[in-house]
């Protein structure tokens, strides 16, 4: 009897088996436990080996054939042993421990198998001849003598786990013997002894005989599944006052040590561990369960590029919010993944004084989740209902992020805290006002619904009686801002102070995005260029820099709408230089044609897509990028008409119009692009009014918050840009030009021409000068001899030439002379005002940065990840010379400082 | 006229004693209400021991003799601390006014410290108490001693954040005795200072170099050379940026300084576009003129905007300073900012001009027609302006001013030769230093 029991395996063998870690604390707990409360053990065992034994007909077949598969394992092993043959020894008892496994699931009973404690014993006896045997040994092979060691250490390992089963076999071979035989038979397949000897078994120990019965009758094979839950509920029902935090303990180390195996179900496993927690005795069981309960939620998930069921990302949302709960009620207990606590740690109850560790990771299950989210998002269809209704479950994480930071706040952990808000603010970034109000409504209103559900929901753990019950501390409701401005300033305001650089990259980012957003172009451009983002983003993670770009796209987009043509050129450009502006903005992949993607390049790019509500609209962005390459393109060209070539501000604006113009006849428009080369075509001949017409047919307007005030911008650009494109195309043609016909022409106030003019003949890109009493313009003829004109050319290769060698120079010192360009630039500028004429100003320059640029862009493209826009940034401190004076010196705040001292400091190691 | 005022947001950036001169200009310019200004007075003297001064304006703000409480306590509280402060600082302050003791000091601080302990039983704490002191002097108003004091505990101190905060206390003592040039050396090494010390965070410095802006105010507006140097020392990157990032409202004197000034083209141009790009952040007539001027060629708002410059400049204290000649008080800064700022004006007119009609031009300059044609002539006639009058239909006829060929022909090529030297320069560099070595 004693012999039967033991065999059967009691807690400690249980335990062993599937938890190899925990063995040496849980002896202890178990053996104490086994005294107190041995009839429940028995209980256990008992509907453990019910399920072994009561569905025996169908599982025999399993049963047998994994024993079957051991037994002949076993022979291979006897066969090895007589031929010394310690190489396939080897293999053999890796193979027969696998197989143990199997059977141990298919029996799902927690009793090692006597065949394979025999074969150990076996091994062990075999293995200490050889050992003994030290002749033999040198005459071994050395691939068999590595193999005897390696099965010395092995055997040795495993051992130790069976140790006590070993013993008792040796102890009692006989019994053991005659057990083995029993289940040889069982293997035999020979069933006729079978029930009785099941019958012997479970009348010698089952309380609950009846249970088997009931099984029996059940007899539902199929309904295994949840057989197991009921079986667990019954456990746990039977006596609900008997349940102790070891039980619960003891149960949840066991599914949990289930987790990950094959055959384990995984929605199974998350609703075994939701019974626990409803079960769990002390707060802090309750929530290192519940922390299991999420990871096993998070298990739920199909593969890296399907996304988590969405109802189950719900439940996951709800037991955070649980977690929370319990650890506002309980301030003492604290979550930390850094410290293994303590096996006991748990059993401190609710009114124990200290603290309490519990292990876990808050911001990283938000994260996850977080991440499960923007998954979801991308993969679902964005046009269906369904897009939507996720959408809606936005306020439901937002809640729990914010509760998340508060409670980290509380408790001190910043950095987690701008963690958490940095997700925060990246939900929150790209919203329109309009967006975020919607949001807040949405928010306000679902509050009402769900309470209904919560209500529901506690009255539910209610019927179960949890006994831990967790009231509902932590508030269900987001509290937003009026305004998302004051929302992302709060937020952004905790990153700056305590978040990690990339965290404070990123929040950085959002905020120039947020900024751009709401028409703030200086604010925006000025925290772009004081954080000196686009110097480093090239050595951040890709997400950052789609973010950079997204960021960059914005700006210029802002900057359109604020009527600053050229700044948002210079944005832009860069972002089109490509022609994969998709791939830049992750919004969509674009297919190029030289070289094709593996596919393992195009899941990458495809799991960092933007969702769709998140994208921005790219035919607008083309239609700005287009409209400012227009506005500066049309007049430049007209200005160097004779050789086109000398100074391109666009390159692809260029290369567009060239295609058009080479078409045999131009139809109405029909694209973005169409309608710019239409309007351009127009401009060019002076004719504002037609040109702006054709802009204006653009449908993209609409997504334009302040459309008239837009397009009123537009009209005024075009009109002005018409004129100076007129005058430069047409000065050759007149000696004097009055002003009064230039008004009726462009539909333009005296004194907008006379200002636009005035600012053209300063800059002497026309010469010419007014004429005050009769309100005309006078054109002077400069007209250069072949000699002079010849000497001009001379003089700009020559500075060229000193270009590149000061280039060639300074890649040769080291590039250390940050001050030279600038300077360089500034000397080349001042000479070219006070010179002019030449009309080309600084053409060397451009040359240089395009060189620049496009080895840049070659050297990305080979890595297979784009984004050139750390030198569009660049390219831009130079085109935009409004912005070389900052961008280029010293910049302000404080990092400038530090980078001019380190400029400062390579001078003094050159020198 | 108060809304171009700047001292609400000049203030903060002070020591409090140095807002009772922008105070006392308020009160004399009558811009706000007295009883407003007498109040802010008494706010700014509780934090300071100038107790009896505060009383008096006390009894003139509410027009009675009686005193309060608190600042009676206070007067007692004062006389007591200075009496022990005093009294801890006596040994040093002892050796220092025995002019035969201070002979045996030298550059040597250890030596010094050494010998002051040795001979005169006077130890750190002495020391220290003699900053005290000193800042307490300053405190009460007398900044003559404040700044002798300080002066003595700088040669005598070795902590050198304390010697930092002694030289700022010395430099405020010196602008409010109004020793202009001593407070310049002091402002220039306050400054080297600022530049060459590591600060635990750059945030601190760039404040340290907006409050040396701000004090520098009251010295580049009141001494001969202040204002060259007050371009010298704002237009340098570092400070530019920190006005740009922290105190936009300074661009007011700097544009004052730039339009005054008339030898800073080059760095003019810059400075124009700086003026461009902040128009967002911070915006006054004076930033408007030149606006007006240099980016958006739109003359008659210029005009506009002079006028109301003339304004900003009487109603500044630093712009308006006034000088008593006989029995008027002009304001030499107004009559020289017209007068360039006309010119600027004219220049860019006539850049642009062939013919221009001298009655609409005087009334772009606010002139009058006979006042104009003399100051013409007399451009024509120093040879700043290549023109001719036509008198006749009452026109100025600009000269063609084409640039010659040749001129322009090296113009393009001077530079080169000046960079090919550098370029060699810096490649003989490396080769010298090697075979030094």
């Amino acid at each position: 009897m004693a012999s039967k029991f033991w065999t059967q395996g009691g807690s400690d063998t249980e335990e062993e088996e599937t938890d190899i870690e925990d063995e040496i604390e849980n002896g202890g707990a178990g053996e104490t436990t086994a005294a107190a409360a041995g009839s429940r053990y028995l209980q256990t065992n008992a509907s453990d080996s019910d399920d072994s034994d009561g569905q025996k007909r169908v599982v025999r077949s399993a049963k047998d054939k994994r024993f079957e598969e051991m037994a002949s394992t076993v022979d291979q092993m006897k066969n090895a042993m007589k031929i010394n043959d310690w190489v396939s020894l080897q293999e053999s008892f890796d193979k027969i421990n696998k197989q143990l496994e199997k059977v141990m699931r298919v029996t799902e009973s927690d009793r090692v198998p006597n065949l394979y404690i025999k074969c150990l014993v076996m091994l062990e006896d075999f293995l200490a001849e050889a050992l003994a045997n030290k002749e033999a040994k040198k005459k071994m092979s050395s691939s068999n003598h590595k193999a005897l060691n390696a099965m010395k250490q092995k055997l040795k390992k495993n051992n130790k786990q069976y140790e006590e089963l070993i013993n008792k076999y040796r102890e009692n071979p006989e019994s053991e013997e005659e057990k083995f035989e029993d289940e040889d038979e069982d293997e035999s397949g020979s069933e006729l002894e079978d029930p009785s000897q099941i019958a012997a078994e479970s009348s010698d120990e089952d309380d609950e005989g009846e249970d088997m019965d009931d099984d029996d009758a059940d007899g539902a094979w199929e309904k295994k599944l949840s057989k197991k839950e009921k079986l667990m509920d019954r456990e746990f029902k039977k006596d609900p006052s008997e349940i102790t935090w070891d039980t619960v303990n003891k149960k949840f180390k066991e599914v949990v040590a289930a987790r990950g195996r094959k055959g384990t179900g995984k929605f199974e496993q998350v609703e075994q561990l939701t019974f626990l927690t409803k079960v769990a005795k002390t707060p802090a069981q309750k929530l290192e369960i519940l922390f299991s309960v999420i990871s096993a939620q998070f298990d739920v998930n199909p593969g890296l590029s399907g996304h988590m069921p969405i109802n189950v990302w719900k439940k996951c949302v709800q037991n955070m919010l649980v977690i929370l709960d319990i650890l506002v009620q309980y301030p003492n207990i604290v979550v930390d993944d850094m410290v293994e606590p303590d096996e006991n740690e748990t059993q401190k109850g609710a009114d124990y004084d200290g603290t309490i560790r519990v292990w876990g990771n808050l911001v990283a299950f938000l994260e996850r989740i977080d991440n499960e989210f923007f998954k979801s998002l991308q993969c679902i269809d964005p046009h269906t209902r369904e897009y939507v209704e996720r959408l809606r479950d936005e306020p439901l994480f937002l809640v729990l992020a914010q509760n998340v930071q508060e409670y980290l706040e509380r408790i001190g952990d910043l950095k987690s805290a701008a963690k958490v808000a940095l997700r925060r603010v990246e939900l929150v970034y790209y919203k329109p006002q309009e967006v975020y109000d919607a949001m807040r409504k949405l928010a306000e209103l679902s509050e009402d619904g769900e309470k209904d559900g919560d209500e529901t929901k506690v009255e539910e753990t209610r019927g179960t009686s949890a006994f831990v019950v967790t009231p509902e501390l932590v508030s269900r409701k987001p509290t937003f801002p009026e305004n998302s401005r004051a929302l992302m300033d709060i937020l952004v305001t905790l990153i700056y102070k305590s978040g990690d650089e990339r965290t404070k990259a990123r929040a950085m980012l959002c905020d120039i995005y947020h900024h751009a957003l709401f028409d703030e172009f200086s604010i925006a451009r000025d925290l772009l260029l004081m954080s000196h983002l686009q110097d480093n983003i090239q050595h951040m993670d890709v997400s950052t820099q789609i973010l950079f770009n997204r960021a960059m796209a914005q700006v210029g987009l802002c900057a359109f709408r604020v009527g600053l043509i050229a700044e948002g050129h210079g944005c832009l450009s860069e972002l089109y230089s490509g022609g994969r502006v998709k791939e830049l903005l992750a919004q969509g992949v674009s297919q190029s044609r030289y070289h094709e993607k593996t596919p393992e390049q195009e899941r990458l790019e495809r799991r960092r897509q933007m969702p769709y509500h998140m994208h921005i609209n790219l035919e607008l962005l083309e239609a700005v990028h287009l409209i400012c390459a227009m506005l500066l393109e049309v007049p430049n060209m007209a200005a160097n008409s004779l050789d086109a070539k000398r100074k391109v501000i666009s390159k692809t604006f260029r290369r567009l119009l060239e295609v058009s113009e080479r078409q045999p006849f131009t139809g109405p428009p029909e694209n973005v692009r169409d309608h710019v080369m239409a309007a351009t075509r127009a401009l060019c001949k002076g004719d504002s009014q037609k040109a702006f017409d054709i802009i204006n047919s653009l449908d993209v307007w609409k997504l334009l918050r302040n459309r008239e005030s837009v397009l009123e911008m537009l009209k005024a650009k075009i009109k002005e840009e018409a004129l100076r494109t007129y005058l430069f195309t047409y000065c050759s043609s007149y000696d004097t030009l009055g002003l009064d016909q230039l008004t009726r022409m462009f539909d333009l106030s005296d004194a907008q021409i006379h200002s636009i003019v005035s600012k053209m003949l300063v800059n002497e890109e026309l010469h010419a000068s007014w004429d005050q009493p009769t309100r005309c313009i006078i054109f002077h003829d400069v007209e250069y001899s072949r000699l002079q004109a010849l000497a001009f050319q001379l003089t700009e290769k020559l500075s060229i030439l000193a270009e590149s060698n000061e280039r060639a120079v300074e890649a040769r010192t080291g590039g250390g002379g940050l001050d030279l360009p600038l300077r360089r630039r500034d000397n080349q500028e001042y000479a070219a005002g006070t010179a002019g004429g030449g009309g080309g100003r600084w053409p060397d320059l451009s040359y240089g940065q395009g060189r620049q640029g496009s080895s840049g862009r070659a050297a990305y493209t080979g890595g297979g990840r784009p984004l050139a826009l750390g030198q569009a940034s660049r390219d831009r401190s130079g085109q935009s010379r409004g912005y070389s004076g900052r961008a280029g010196s010293g910049m302000r705040g404080s990092q400038m400082d530090a980078s001019a001292r380190m400029v400062s400091l390579n001078r003094g190691v050159r020198g | 006229m108060a809304t171009y005022d700047l001292t609400p947001r000049i203030g903060p950036n002070l020591d409090r004693h140095l807002v009772f001169p922008l105070l006392e200009f308020l009160q004399e310019r009558q811009l706000y209400p007295d009883e407003q200004i007498l109040k802010a007075k008494i706010e700014l003297l509780n934090k300071t021991n100038m107790v009896d001064y505060a009383m008096d304006i006390h009894k003139s703000l509410y027009r009675t003799d009686d005193v309060p409480q608190d600042m009676v306590d206070r007067r007692v509280e004062v006389v007591a601390r200075l009496k022990a402060l005093e009294d801890a600082a006596a040994p040093l302050v002892a050796f220092l006014q025995n002019p035969n003791a201070v002979q045996e000091l030298r550059a040597d601080k250890q030596y010094n410290l050494q010998m002051l302990n040795d001979r005169y039983q006077i130890g750190p704490d002495q020391i220290e108490a003699l900053y005290q002191y000193a800042k307490f002097q300053f405190e009460c108003g007398n900044y003559s001693g404040a700044a002798d004091y300080l002066y003595q505990y700088r040669a005598l101190c070795t902590n050198s954040e304390r010697s930092l905060s002694a030289l700022w206390g010395k430099l405020a003592a010196e602008i409010l005795m109004q020793n202009w040039d001593i407070a310049l050396e002091e402002l220039n090494r306050l400054k080297e200072i600022i530049d060459s010390k590591s600060f635990s965070s750059p945030l601190n410095q760039v404040q340290s170099r907006i409050w040396l802006m701000h004090w520098s105010l009251f010295i580049f507006f009141n001494h001969d050379n202040g204002r060259t140097q007050i371009i010298d020392l704002f237009n340098q990157d570092k400070y530019l940026n920190a006005i740009q990032t922290s105190a936009p409202h300074l661009l007011r004197y700097l544009a004052t300084a730039f339009i005054v000034n008339k030898r800073r083209r080059p760095q003019f141009k810059e400075f124009i576009k700086v003026i461009q790009q902040d128009q967002c952040s911070y915006k006054d007539p004076i930033t408007e003129f030149l606006a007006c001027v240099y980016v958006n060629y739109e003359f008659d708002g210029a005009q506009k905007k002079m006028k109301e410059c003339e304004e900003v400049i009487l109603n500044d204290p630093f712009l308006g300073k006034r000088v008593e000649e006989g029995n008027f008080s002009t304001v030499p800064l107004k009559d020289e900012f017209l007068e360039n700022a006309r010119l600027f004006i004219f220049e860019t007119y006539c850049r642009i001009h062939q013919r221009i009609d001298m009655g609409v031009l005087f009334e772009k300059l606010n002139l009058n027609y006979e006042e104009g044609e003399r100051w013409i002539v007399n451009l024509i006639r120093n040879s700043k302006l290549d023109a001719k009058i036509d008198s006749e239909t009452g026109t100025v006829i600009m000269e063609p001013n084409q640039p010659n060929v040749y001129e322009q022909l090296i113009d393009h090529t001077k530079a080169l030769q000046g960079r090919t030297y550098k370029i060699v320069g810096q490649l003989l560099e490396p080769a010298q230093a090697q075979p030094a070595r």
